[in-house]
């Protein structure tokens, strides 16, 4: 049965954005803004970075917010202003990101001012983005989040957001079929799906933790990884890319959402987690640490699959 | 004089990484002391099971391999204190991605072969070459290479009809 879902809280939440966005670049706490803004299409949103008070009314919070900005915070994107303190409105997931690259010294919690939003969850796709949220519109993510609350923040609107309906656990139940077939049958799979891709590398470029300025995939002396969009590259890329990522992502869920082709791309990555979850003990969350599972080792680790 | 050597249908090639320290030792002890084992196995030369990348192991497996060698100094061992740790955690996570993936285990073995374990390089050698051969050649990667570029079949009725119209 489809329930909808009560974001009445969103409406505090943006004013209360806005506020305080008003309130920081007056004061000069901050020299920039990230946050959302309405898109040319009713109902839709897209990022945008604001540098003065005025602008402070163009930033919003609603179902259709979907994008992870802390990927604006990277080195890969030169362009938001690096000097002073930069605020930026994060969600659950996207504080997660934020964490990771706090542990890879990539941030400095200083030069942040994060604005926290309790998030109720929020759409799948934008293809309708003025749809109702229910439980089948709600993101895929936000099915099994945890941590609607964010932690840590410089700001939080002050509301609490409505208890929600039992939501079917995706990504968990995919992986679950997908573990009970034969492996040829995953093979199979993952090569209808790898086949697909385009080599556009769009959940290269929206990923928070695709920092690196030369790619590994873009070297060609040695070539690790076949550029041309072939079966055989594709299935390399998005191995490499799962497994540069395992212990890393935070499961924003970016990568899937913006692939034009439609590979599951998280459910790799939520499978990595639960795999790190369940060997090290060790999963995404809001406490800074300075190494992940797999920079770092016990010497009691689990070794039965060495001779 | 040798024995006659059984002749076989397949014959599995088999990568093998190593680390220089240690089970590249204990190959070359193996050798020195005129063991005999599979000449299925190539051997790569690495510093050491740290600098072993999982990229080696899927290009292994596209340029042909029907089966992987991972190995290196036992814990506690390392010539870089504790590179071995890391490649454990690395390819037990590796391992998984592999396995979701589709690709059968018992194709890639992990061992650690110290500098004095001529022998036990032998004993892990043969068991892997011989559990390769009966499982036959690695098809998967191998399938992937030939295969045309992703939008080149004409795999719907559509550009079928239209390839046979001109």
């Amino acid at each position: 049965m489809i329930q909808t879902i009560d974001i009445s809280s969103y409406s505090v939440i943006t004013d209360a954005i806005r506020s305080e966005a008003r309130r920081i670049l007056s004061d000069s706490t901050v020299s920039a803004v990230i946050g959302y803004t309405a898109g040319r299409r009713k109902g839709s949103t897209q990022p945008i970075v604001i540098t003065t008070a005025d602008e402070a009314d163009k930033l919003l919070f609603s179902a259709a917010c979907l994008n992870d900005l802390v990927v604006y915070l990277t080195k890969a994107k030169k362009d938001v202003p690096k000097s002073g303190r930069i605020g930026i409105v994060v969600k659950g997931c996207d504080l997660k990101a934020v964490i990771g690259l706090l542990g890879e010294s990539q941030l400095k919690r200083e030069n942040l001012y994060l604005i926290g939003i309790p998030c109720s969850g929020v759409l799948g796709s934008l293809l309708k983005p003025s749809a109702e949220l229910t439980t089948k519109t709600i993101a895929s993510k936000c099915c099994e989040c945890t941590d609607r609350l964010p932690v840590g923040c410089d700001f939080v609107p002050a509301v609490t957001p409505a208890p929600l309906p039992d939501l079917e656990k995706r990504y968990a139940n995919e992986i679950s079929q997908l573990e009970a077939m034969t492996p040829s049958e995953r093979w199979e799979f993952w090569k209808e799906q790898f086949s697909k891709c385009i080599k556009c590398y769009a959940c290269r470029q929206v990923c928070p933790f695709c920092f690196c300025e030369q790619c590994l995939c873009d070297r060609n002396r040695p070539q690790m990884v076949e550029q041309t969009p072939r079966p055989s590259g594709n299935t390399a890329w998005h191995l490499v890319r799962a497994m540069h990522l395992a212990g890393r992502c935070a499961g924003c869920g970016e990568c899937e959402r913006v692939c034009p082709m439609d590979i599951p791309l998280n459910l790799l990555n939520r499978k990595m987690a639960k795999e790190l979850k369940e060997l090290f003990n060790s999963e995404a969350g809001f406490e800074v640490r300075d190494t992940g599972p797999l920079t770092s080792y016990r010497e009691d680790d689990d070794q039965s699959f060495i001779r | 004089m040798h024995s006659a050597k059984p002749r076989h249908d397949f014959e599995p090639k088999i990568i093998a990484f190593v680390c220089t320290w240690c089970t590249y030792a204990g190959a070359d002890l193996a050798g020195t002391s005129r063991m005999q084992y599979p000449s299925n196995v190539r051997v790569l030369k690495f510093p050491c099971t740290g600098r072993i990348d999982p990229v080696f192991i899927i290009k292994a497996f596209q340029q042909g391999a029907d089966g992987i060698l991972v190995s290196g100094c036992h814990p506690g061992d390392c010539h870089y204190i504790a590179g071995n740790y890391h490649a454990r955690r690395r390819f037990a996570a590796f391992r998984k991605l592999l396995e979701f993936i589709g690709v059968d285990l018992n194709r890639i073995q992990f061992s650690w072969v110290s500098a004095a374990e001529g022998g036990k390089w032998v004993e892990v050698v043969t068991d892997l070459t011989e559990r390769v051969r009966a499982m036959g050649p690695m098809v998967e990667f191998k399938d992937l290479i030939l295969e045309e570029q992703w939008s080149g079949g004409l795999n719907n009725p559509e550009l079928q009809a239209v390839y046979e119209a001109m």
